[in-house]
């Protein structure tokens, strides 16, 4: 066989197989986004079966813009997007300078760190919203409890009880409410992913070039200064990186919106288009072409940013 | 160096500490999953028995009795084993052809193939639901695996191209004067030498897969749901069997936190295309 041809069939499987993958799937969302297509009609049951005759043209699309639940996911999977990227890249950078340098037991701090990055999405949702962040049962209820516990005995102390008398209770928050459990899923996700961050940029680090450090410390930079001009223009590109993995991770964040929002209105793309597959494909397939846009959108953004860097 | 390693206690004392307390904050959600699966469904609710309390196995050995467990498991098992081994057979030759025969046209390729990852899952939801159901996939693990497979097919390539662009092409070059032909070369010459970022790869795609939280859960109703799918289910026990469920989710995540100590260095060099080092 030639030696051109060869490579290509080795290569063909795997792109064919992307190829169908992308190809049909999206094709179909496509379709089904011009036509009427429900699961469930008993007035109209000629709309229970996708067909070219139940052409509807652009009224999906109208129908998902104007249902306010449209805005308010696309708001809700930016604000959760972007506030995760935000706080795991501060996170991540610090805790990697942080444990960088060689102390006892760093091999043990490194696999304590990384562990909850190996946790499915699916335990980290059922673990946070129940055990740690319960109103009630949680750790956040008991601890709550405890501290409304000591004021109320600080109350009736003689002297100072005048003083704590004027302290409010406290309440513990509930995570399962519509704004709420939205800060719910961006702190059980940031817990997840921080290790993951603060691996990369500590890998990162490790190629940092000392001996310019040495030059600075001589020089008499102050760490800030070091931190500023040296460290962190070295973290550049894997900070780019860490960005455009997590925006592709996060925008499709499904489980654990599922698990800590169920039914409270708090609803990001993803978990939007399975409430309306639910019944109204139309609706559905129309908001799925939505999201592919807006993908494509964080997608160019992205690819731009670190598509050079990893071609090198 | 002396300068800097004398000039500040926070080296010494401070940052130890300040590491360790980073460290222990982190894994706390962890430590506190398996204390409570230690626990009664009871004890786990009551604040006095919040760190003592009688330690039971109880939960453990009641698994397949309260979730029937090792039947989620097992299906676990199932579609990542055969997922991650069907991945391996398509993304090793196509890695292998990249890497060491790259036409103008390689480049866009591995572009074009991350940018599938980029495709939200959610988008397709319905349609794989309707070819799934059409073709009577649905719920199987043959669909399981080949979607398992696909979603990730671009990180393994990226994963193994990364790998392979590393071996020196003189050594293929000799195979191939010896007259091997390009599956001898695969297997005597790429795999022996690669065999580091091919286990590594495995065990990355073995994991994701493990943890997959989309399909697994929306493709599947009983007869392959996996454990993602059973714990999903479980959701809400409003606080009633927080041992219990401590339990079964502990026996979930174990092994794969276990595994996943062993591979952090894979784990940047392929989540980040080789472009960290």
């Amino acid at each position: 066989m030639s030696d051109r041809k060869l490579p290509r069939l080795l290569q063909a499987p795997a792109v064919l197989m992307l190829l169908v993958w992308m190809l049909i799937p999206l094709g179909m969302t496509l379709y089904f986004s011009f036509i009427r297509y429900v699961l469930n009609s008993l007035r109209r049951p000629e709309w229970t079966t996708p067909s070219l005759s139940n052409w509807r043209g652009l009224g999906n699309y109208e129908f998902v813009l104007k249902n306010k639940d449209f805005l308010l996911a696309i708001q809700n999977s930016l604000l959760i997007v972007c506030s995760i990227l935000f706080l795991t890249v501060i996170l991540g950078v610090l805790i990697a300078v942080l444990i960088n340098k060689t102390f006892p037991g760093q091999g043990i701090v490194r696999v304590l760190l990384i562990s909850p990055f190996f946790v499915m999405p699916a335990v980290n949702a059922v673990l946070w919203i129940n055990m740690i962040l319960d109103p009630v049962l949680g750790l956040q209820g008991i601890a709550v409890g405890n501290i409304n516990d000591l004021l109320d005995s600080l109350r009736s102390a003689p002297i100072i009880g005048s003083f704590f008398s004027l302290w409010p209770e406290l309440n513990p928050i509930s995570f399962r409410a519509t704004q709420t459990s939205a800060y719910a899923v961006i702190i059980m996700v940031t817990w997840q992913w921080t290790p993951f961050a603060v691996l990369i940029f500590m890998t990162s680090l490790q190629s940092e070039d000392q001996q310019q450090k040495e030059a600075a410390v001589l020089d008499g930079a102050s760490t800030w200064s070091q931190f500023r001009f040296l460290t962190l223009p070295h973290l550049g590109r894997p900070i780019a990186i860490v960005v455009m993995i997590q925006a592709i991770f996060h925008l499709s964040l499904y489980a654990e919106i599922e698990i800590v929002s169920r039914g409270n209105g708090n609803k990001n793309l993803p978990y939007l288009i399975g409430e309306f597959a639910n019944n109204n494909i139309g609706a559905a397939s129309a908001t799925g072409v939505f999201a592919v846009i807006l993908a494509n959108i964080v997608a160019i953004f992205l690819l731009r940013m670190v598509g050079k860097t990893l071609m090198e | 160096m002396a300068i800097v390693a004398q000039s500040s206690k926070f080296s010494t004392y401070g940052r130890p500490v300040l590491a360790w307390a980073v460290g222990l904050l982190f894994f706390f959600p962890i430590f506190w999953m398996v204390l409570t699966s230690f626990k009664t469904d009871a004890d786990a609710v009551k604040p006095e028995h919040l760190i003592f309390f009688t330690p039971t196995l109880e939960n453990y050995l009641n698994m397949t009795e309260n979730y029937d467990y090792w039947r989620f498991a097992r299906n676990s098992v199932i579609s990542a084993v055969f997922a991650t081994v069907f991945t391996l057979v398509v993304s090793v030759p196509a890695a292998y052809a990249m890497a060491f025969n790259p036409s103008r046209a390689t480049k866009d390729v591995l572009m074009w193939m991350l940018s599938t990852k980029m495709l939200p899952a959610a988008a397709v939801l319905y349609p794989m639901i309707f070819l799934a159901k059409g073709i009577g996939l649905y719920d199987t693990h043959i669909l399981i695996i080949t979607v398992l497979s696909l979603i990730n097919l671009p990180i393994a390539i990226w994963m193994l191209f990364t790998y392979f662009k590393e071996i020196p092409k003189d050594i293929i070059e000799a195979g191939k004067m010896d007259g091997v032909n390009t599956w001898g070369e695969i297997k005597e010459i790429l795999v022996p030498l690669a065999w580091g970022g091919i286990a590594s790869t495995a065990l990355l795609v073995f994991i994701f897969c493990w943890n997959e939280a989309y399909w697994t859960v929306r493709l599947t109703t009983i007869d392959a749901a996996t454990l993602s799918k059973l714990i999903e289910g479980n959701r809400a026990p409003e606080g009633l069997f927080f041992g219990r469920l401590s339990a079964v989710s502990t026996a979930a995540v174990g092994p794969i936190v276990v595994l996943g100590w062993f591979c952090q260095k894979q784990l940047v060099q392929g989540l980040t295309f080789g472009a960290v080092k």
